[in-house]
């Protein structure tokens, strides 16, 4: 039976989630094959090694097996891997990058021409061609961007404002639906961040502060058009979360809601008696997928989850981790009033949080979603 | 420490990058809040200020001025008592949608909603496109208050809060008299505050004289908007 993640923890609001032997190995993943895989028969000191060695062999074959990549990249990519492993591994799991080994090098020379080809078609055409909404668009992106701040130097620099000018703009022109949402600019910055790492052979954490101008142009230019594509995928199974009214968050809410109701009703009653919505505190929750509440470094081993999970992995999963982040903090929202907890649940202790909290998360996370969709009525 | 007289749900509006956020961090923690990211729905500060020798708890809803944010953003009109519509000088556009705003602020509020217009950051002398005399004017035309702010020097700030919180006393002391008048409060015209009602983004604290009708109430209760 599902058990309270917050139970034999600190009541500390210092203490993060302790490392649990279950977060260690981490859950298979569910779709096709949840049987457990063969990661967990070694030694904990030996594991990485032995998940290294797996994606190199993963990569290395033919074509690509998916399924075997999820389950890879479910657990997370070892902080002893290569760079270029996440960034692969992400591209692959999203659809971008071709799964046979032959083809990959002219699928990424065609996809980053094509991309040169739409800078040309909707960035560089002559600004009185743009229409009034274009321009609203184009005035709402610019006045985000040097907002954008995950932390690092670089994303207050010149050149990376106009990479996601160009990127986040063309996006919202060939997505009419929604278009450009504040929010949008947070999402792209975990692809920048993973394909820089990836093209400069540095740690994501050794980013902090790289100057872009030691970057050479071409890179920077096949990071811009990566990173396009891959939002892209990504935000082609939620785009209803950004589009009129928003229906996709208010499902996800909702979801949320009914799922907190279940498995802790102390904590849901705690929260509706003070009047709080849960709207209030999650909207920015399913908006930005939690890259508000966590540093980039955590953002980046959730997203090996999400990516891994494919299409429901941001759409459905992601409810499921954020209920098991709210119970987390029940015992401390348990003792406060309604403001008390609109203040706290708007700057979470998690500044220092490392991935491995991040793991517990997702493990109980799948342990959770496990339990509803082997019993639906749940949720009825 | 905590106790106060009133308590009041403000919400902030306007245009995206106008400094609505960087106004709220500026009355709460009295600095400028640099490299923050835009705000995402909507997010809350408090703040206790002394009005005409009441403590008044402020509850302020800071949203998103993004158009697409509005469906969750509107939900918030209803329970304030005070709004403030935010626009920059430097920047005309800002200025003319303030009309939307109000349009959408008397649409969506309770008609006794106290409104300010607030021109920020007056900081920018060299870069003013909006002048004092217009926007005030324009505020005058449209039956609502009017100052200028800097969130980042932390000029007017504070003001911006008071004028309104004031203005909400007047109508409830207004309201106060009817009721000794012996008309009672519900047989008023809108306009005037009832602060036994929850709806009107309007809550007496323990501290309060008007408190006798109801029971004691912690002075950190909250009610939802």
């Amino acid at each position: 039976m599902w058990s309270d993640p917050s139970a034999g923890r600190s009541a500390s609001l210092a203490a993060p989630p302790s490392s649990s032997a279950q977060a260690a190995s981490g859950p298979t993943p569910g779709t096709s094959d949840p049987g457990p895989s063969s990661s967990s028969s070694s030694g904990p000191p030996k594991k990485p090694l032995v998940k290294l060695q797996r994606f190199g062999a993963c990569f290395a074959k033919e074509a690509v097996d998916l399924n075997e990549l999820r389950e890879l990249l479910w657990s997370g990519v070892p902080d002893e891997a290569d760079p270029s492993v996440r960034a692969k591994a992400w591209q692959l799991m999203l659809g971008y990058l071709p799964v046979h080994v032959e083809r990959q090098v002219t699928g990424l020379s065609k996809k980053r021409r094509e991309y040169r080809e739409l800078v040309k078609d909707y960035f560089e055409r002559s600004p009185e061609m743009r229409s009034d909404n274009e321009n609203q668009i184009l005035r709402q992106i610019r006045v985000d961007i040097p907002r954008t701040n995950p932390g690092f130097k670089f994303f207050g620099d010149a050149v990376m404002h106009g990479i996601m000018e160009r990127t986040l703009f063309i996006w919202a022109l060939r997505n009419p639906a929604s278009g450009y949402v504040q929010g949008i600019n947070d999402l792209i910055t975990p692809f920048l961040v993973v394909f820089l790492a990836s093209y400069l052979n540095k740690r994501d954490e050794d980013l902090h502060e790289l100057e872009i101008s030691e970057v050479p142009s071409e890179v920077l230019e096949h990071i811009e058009a990566d990173a396009y594509w891959c939002l892209s995928k990504m935000l082609a199974d939620i785009q209803d979360h950004y589009t009129f009214g928003q229906p996709g968050i208010q499902r996800m809410v909702l979801r949320l809601k009914e799922i907190v109701k279940r498995i802790d009703e102390a904590l849901y009653d705690h929260l509706t008696n003070n009047g709080l919505e849960f709207l209030q505190f999650s909207f920015r929750w399913m908006n930005c997928f939690l890259m508000r509440e966590f540093p980039m470094r955590c953002v980046i081993r959730l997203w090996d989850t999400y990516i891994a999970e494919q299409a429901s992995g941001f759409s459905n999963f992601h409810v499921y981790v954020c209920a098991v982040f709210l119970v987390y903090w029940a015992p401390q929202l348990k003792m406060m009033d309604f403001q008390q907890m609109m203040l706290f649940m708007q700057k979470f202790p998690t500044e220092q949080w490392r991935p491995q909290q991040i793991e517990t998360l997702l493990a109980e996370a799948y342990v959770l979603k496990s339990l509803f969709h082997s019993s639906p009525k749940h949720l009825s | 420490m905590d106790a106060y007289d009133y308590l009041f749900k403000f919400i902030l509006i306007g245009d995206s990058a106008v400094g609505k956020s960087c106004i709220l961090t500026s009355l709460i923690e009295n600095k400028f809040k640099k490299g923050s990211s835009h705000t995402i729905g909507v997010e809350f500060g408090s703040k206790i200020i002394n009005v005409s020798g009441k403590r008044v708890k402020l509850q302020i809803w800071d949203t998103a001025g993004q158009e697409r944010y509005r469906s969750v953003t509107r939900s918030y009109y209803r329970g304030a008592a005070g709004a403030l519509i935010v626009y920059d000088i430097t920047n005309r556009d800002t200025y003319h949608h303030l009309i939307n705003w109000l349009a959408d602020a008397r649409t969506l509020a309770r008609a006794d909603i106290s409104i300010i217009a607030v021109g920020n950051k007056s900081d920018l002398k060299d870069k003013r496109a909006v002048t004092f005399l217009e926007a005030s004017r324009c505020a005058q035309e449209n039956e609502i208050l009017f100052l200028e702010t800097s969130a980042l020097t932390g000029e007017g700030v504070e003001e911006v809060f008071v004028k309104v919180a004031k203005m909400i006393l007047n109508k409830i002391e207004d309201g106060m008299q009817h009721i000794e008048e012996g008309l009672g409060y519900h047989g008023l015209f809108s306009g005037l505050i009832d602060p036994a009602t929850m709806m009107s983004g309007v809550h007496a604290g323990a501290r309060s004289l008007l408190n006798e009708a109801s029971p004691a109430e912690p002075a950190s209760r909250c009610i939802s908007c």
